[in-house]
């Protein structure tokens, strides 16, 4: 093979190749961890597609014999479909989903084809047609290397222009096959603490592009230890390999099919502020790095960003849920559903708008609020945009939580909070709580204590000095 | 005065929020005493209301605006080449919405930390690609104005913010009340307002 690698332990080359998606889901494989079976078609097919405006030579025998061993490894067929997605047996057809992957992440940026091989028109034409739709999904993963907004991303973030990216086909796994499949996303540690404790999103009985969409509300990860105990048991014990092997915290895409747990992604590191200076010092204690790896991960933008205040989540806070946070603070005032009530309730204090999302129509009410909250959009919203522009503390995409104008409530799962309760949010975690929490700052923090106690052994220098002058003294003598 | 322009008043206010006068006369591209004249018409018709100084719509203002502007995209039998145009808006988006944010705050150490302006070099990048996203806009607004005149107003809106910017007042590109995002914003409420697209997932309003 020129072009193509199959998804299998035996297969060497680099993420450069194979893109850190296909690289990852091989060293998966090589840790008899279970990935769905497939194939990857290597960033070099990019580039010659790129320079020359068609597949290269060999590209297409070399897919057709890829999807035949796809085919043997499966014990179905390709483009049989006919739409039936759950036949019984063997008269269920091969679908596969076909992702991009460059070597370096560019999260959400290039384009995903998914369920290839279930259109309907699959009964009435030949198989051949599905392979004709596997190139044309092929072509497009390759293409849109190349759209605007990659490319502003690649500008944006110093990635180099000519690299390509590597185009993953998988058979498809079902997270929505019944009431025991499902798909979510887990963190080896929660990556707003460094807690060692899986961390993360479940979404029971749908697949995970239903929550991107919007469709659906996603479950905290630990509910899957109550649901799918032998899901749980087995995601718990492949993040520990997993951070054993990479020797750092790491987050894995998986998908739950009639119970049995398949893995579509994992990625090292990628921890920041607080997380990422407990996870470096907890590592080191773990006897997986020493300790000037420990004291070389973490950058003086992680101790500054450590000393951003949070609400602190022990147990007497009252978490009444997370979303993701747009703009960092923590602030803490009276719901307001609407943003004429959030201008009218400003005059006596402090005011939260919570909103489903927001409109220009609601920019007074921001503008008279102290904090805003949506249950939609994402750091990149309007919303954000607007909350930044503003200078307010945001959460948004706090999926569990509705708004109810009507009633003048707000839901969170099975609670109900009137307009006018008191809750207090964090623009970094995305937490919002009930009432007024107390709020954390690193100035008690005894694992920074310790990374620069270790840092001063490095550098020799043990004398008082802010923070960052102890860090960047031991970073010198790495 | 047209009545055509008073209802370009009554939309603007459905689409830009309270505002003071000098806003809304902008947007409308009206002078401010035109403008003024038919908020007062309006106001007297209980269409819209004046509160601390800004001008924004009633329930039956937002209700009549509906009915008027469903009446126009009728009458200019406009629907699909306006939706077509729409659908070209929202992949665009998308890449405005990563570039406002990267202007705001800049990724270092796999950490969004806030722009402070203090990299040239960074903040030319944001601005070339910016202008690259405004070059490829200028083809979509083209094409809204095709179906509906009113939209080509956006352009010169677009294209003034983003003049200020080049003149160094960098607020005019996602932090001012006329910024660029701003603006954008609007226009974008104004497609969904026009289509009668519900904004995505809003129980209530």
């Amino acid at each position: 093979m020129t072009w193509i690698y199959p998804l299998t332990p035996g297969t060497g080359e680099s993420a450069d190749i194979l893109g850190g998606k296909g690289h990852g889901l091989i060293t998966l494989r090589r840790l008899g961890l279970p990935v769905p079976p497939g194939f990857v078609i290597g960033t070099p097919a990019c580039r010659a597609f790129l320079r020359d405006g068609r597949f290269p030579d060999g590209l297409e025998t070399e897919l057709a014999a890829a999807v035949r061993t796809l085919e043997n490894t499966t014990g179905r067929r390709f483009g049989s479909g006919g739409g039936r997605r759950f036949g019984s047996g063997g008269g269920r057809p091969l679908a596969v989903s076909v992702r991009s992957g460059a070597a370096v992440s560019m999260p959400g940026m290039m384009d995903t084809v998914l369920n290839l091989g279930l259109t309907t028109e699959a009964t009435a034409t030949v198989p051949d047609d599905a392979m004709g739709r596997l190139h044309a999904a092929v072509r497009t993963v390759f293409t849109s290397w190349h759209s605007p907004r990659a490319t502003t991303y690649r500008e944006l973030n110093g990635i180099p222009h000519d690299l390509g990216t590597a185009v993953v086909v998988q058979a498809m796994v079902f997270g929505d096959r019944d009431e025991h499949s499902g798909t979510g996303v887990a963190f080896s540690r929660d990556p707003n603490t460094g807690d060692k404790a899986p961390f993360g999103d479940v979404l029971f009985g749908r697949q995970g592009d239903d929550v991107v969409s919007g469709r659906s509300t996603p479950d905290p990860l630990s509910e899957l230890a109550a649901r799918e105990p032998a899901v749980w048991e087995q995601l718990v014990a492949a993040l520990h390999q997993l951070e054993r092997h990479y020797r750092d915290a790491c987050h894995v895409e998986f998908t739950f099919e009639t119970g049995a747990l398949w893995f579509l992604q994992v990625r090292p590191g990628g921890l920041t502020g607080r997380a990422a200076l407990r996870t470096a010092v907890d590592l080191a204690d773990e006897h997986l790095i020493d300790r000037r790896t420990a004291v070389r991960r973490v950058s003086a933008r992680h101790l500054q960003a450590a000393r951003t205040p949070r609400i602190d989540t022990g147990d007497e806070t009252d978490l009444l849920t997370r979303g993701r946070g747009a703009c960092p603070g923590v602030v803490s005032g009276r719901i307001a559903v609407t943003a004429d009530q959030a201008a009218h309730m400003a005059a006596d204090g402090p005011v939260i708008l919570v909103r489903p999302d927001t409109s220009p129509l609601d920019m007074h009410g921001l503008a008279a609020a102290a904090g805003v909250a949506t249950s939609r959009g994402g750091p990149t919203s309007h919303a954000a945009v607007v909350a930044r522009a503003m200078g307010k503390p945001a959460v948004v995409d706090a999926a569990a939580l509705t708004v109810d104008t009507a009633a003048d409530h707000v839901r969170i799962g099975e609670r109900l909070l009137p307009a006018g309760t008191l809750i207090t949010i964090d623009g970094t975690g995305g937490e919002i709580a009930l009432g007024k929490p107390s709020i954390t700052t690193e100035t008690a923090d005894t694992h920074l204590d310790r990374l620069l106690t270790w840092a001063d052994e490095l550098s020799g220098d043990h004398s008082q000095r802010p923070a960052e002058a102890r860090l960047s003294a031991a970073h010198a003598r790495l | 005065m047209t009545s055509s322009d008073e209802s370009a008043v009554l939309h603007v206010l459905r689409c830009i929020g309270y505002a003071e006068l000098p806003r809304v006369a902008d947007a409308a591209g009206l002078p401010d005493l035109d403008a003024e004249s038919y908020l007062i018409d309006l106001a007297t018709a209980g269409l819209v209301t004046r509160t601390s100084g800004a001008w924004g719509l009633t329930e039956s203002g937002r209700a009549e605006d509906a009915r008027r502007i469903t009446r126009e995209l009728g009458t200019a039998g406009a629907r699909d080449a306006l939706t077509a145009a729409y659908e070209k808006f929202m992949v665009l988006n998308p890449e405005l919405l990563d570039l406002c944010s990267a202007w705001q705050l800049r990724t270092v150490d796999g950490m969004a930390t806030p722009n402070d302006h203090s990299d040239p070099s960074y903040d030319a990048r944001v601005l070339e690609r910016f202008a690259d996203l405004d070059r490829r806009a200028e083809a979509v607004i083209a094409d809204l104005a095709a179906a509906l005149p009113r939209f080509g107003r956006y352009r010169g809106r677009l294209t003034a913010a983003l003049d200020r910017v080049r003149a160094g007042a960098l607020e005019h590109l996602t932090d001012s009340m006329t910024s660029y995002h701003t603006v954008w914003f609007q226009l974008h409420e104004d497609l969904l307002a026009t289509l009668g697209i519900p904004r995505a997932w809003t129980a209530a309003r």
